[in-house]
């Protein structure tokens, strides 16, 4: 938790819309939105480089200052990326209050060199980098650092593992949420027989296509009888 | 061993459109690094399987590599000297669609500059400009 919060001036987003908010970016101003409270969200345009700042150092509480409102404590809720995911297009902010218990996810740094990552082919894998807690405002961590010293080949070290800096703080990701765990590579060896079953299968099956039926003419019949149809099935031959 | 799909619905396909920028797909999700495409293309099964190779002969079992882009685009070709007509052409090759910001290949436990000079190796491969990235910041 950073003493204290940065301050963001905003002023209000008159016109709303794509367009409108590429001209605010292109003139350096971040689109964002506040809500929370009850009250009505309100689109605003922040100033650009000072927010992004303070977003890439993990600030997530700030003190925001609306033209013509008083200032309001938000807390950072989500960014958006653009299609390259380099820069932040967007940010959403939530108004929250001092006392207020919040969710929110914090970043895990795994510290330290795991005993297992000495075995030949061990590789240390962290499918998630980050878990939901639930605390105050004022206590809100920047990271939780978990140690993964003592981690060895097929342990592996979960959500629930993790000792949550302050007292107040609850975990609300599940507790068999796996932060990190060392496995080893295993190498893919082709058989002949897996090999004879991949050449047979050159072409995928097709769910749509219409299977013979069994005792069914073969094609050149099957033309044959088609033929045979069209000349008998004149009106002449209905009508008689 | 090509990838190409196990069923599908249909032989053949439409061409459709191609200039879109990825909406999803577009980040680092399962490994630590990625290498990302910047421009859009069909991607043929063989020069993802070229790109695989090429990253798990530089890693020589290090580390663990995803391919997080699957060819189940069928793509038809008539024959050399063919007159036109005479219906839709057999289908040639298997394509990932990749659009701009589509993520190719990712990398996990290993150190940043061996995953930045795996994913160049695998990069020279790709028929599209690629770059290199790191997960994101998230909230």
């Amino acid at each position: 938790m950073h003493e204290k919060n940065p301050l963001l001036s905003a002023s209000k987003r008159e016109r709303l819309g794509s367009r409108y908010a590429q001209r605010a970016r292109a003139a350096g101003h971040l689109p964002a939105v506040v809500y929370g409270h009850g009250q009505a969200p309100l689109a605003v345009n922040l100033p650009a480089k000072e927010t992004l700042n303070h977003i890439h150092k993990g600030e997530k509480v700030f003190t925001m200052a609306i033209a013509g409102e008083d200032q309001t404590l938000v807390l950072l809720k989500d960014i958006q990326f653009d299609y390259l995911g380099t820069n932040i297009v967007h940010a959403d902010f939530a108004r929250v209050d001092l006392n207020e218990r919040i969710h929110t996810r914090v970043h895990i740094n795994l510290v330290g060199e795991a005993v297992g990552l000495k075995t030949a082919g061990a590789i240390l894998m962290h499918p998630t980098t980050e878990i939901e807690i639930e605390c105050r405002v004022t206590e809100l961590p920047d990271s939780i650092e978990v140690s993964i010293t003592d981690l060895d080949v097929g342990h592996a070290i979960t959500a629930g593992d993790v000792t949550l800096p302050g007292s107040g703080m609850k975990l609300i990701t599940d507790v068999h949420a796996i932060l990190a765990q060392i496995v080893i590579q295993k190498e893919e060896v082709i058989t002949a027989e897996a090999a004879a079953v991949a050449a047979e299968a050159a072409q995928p099956e097709v769910i749509t296509a219409k299977k013979p039926e069994e005792g069914a003419p073969a094609a050149g019949d099957k033309a044959k009888a088609g033929d045979k149809g069209k000349a008998g099935g004149s009106g002449g031959d209905k009508k008689k | 061993m090509a990838l190409m799909p196990k069923r599908v619905k249909f032989r053949k396909e439409f061409r459709r459109v191609r200039d879109r920028k990825a909406t999803k797909g577009n980040y680092v999700a399962y490994g630590d690094y990625g290498l990302q495409a910047l421009e859009g293309t069909w991607l043929p099964a063989r020069v993802i399987e070229a790109g695989r190779v090429g990253a798990q002969h530089f890693l020589k079992r290090e580390g663990k590599l995803f391919i997080r882009v699957f060819p189940n685009k069928p793509i038809s070709k008539k024959p050399l000297e063919t007159r036109m007509g005479t219906g839709k052409a057999d289908v040639d090759y298997w394509a990932a669609r990749v659009k701009p910001g589509t993520m190719l290949f990712e990398i996990a436990g290993v150190s940043e500059a061996t995953a930045r000079s795996t994913l160049a190796r695998v990069a020279s491969k790709m028929p599209v400009r690629c770059r290199f990235v790191k997960r994101r910041v998230t909230v």
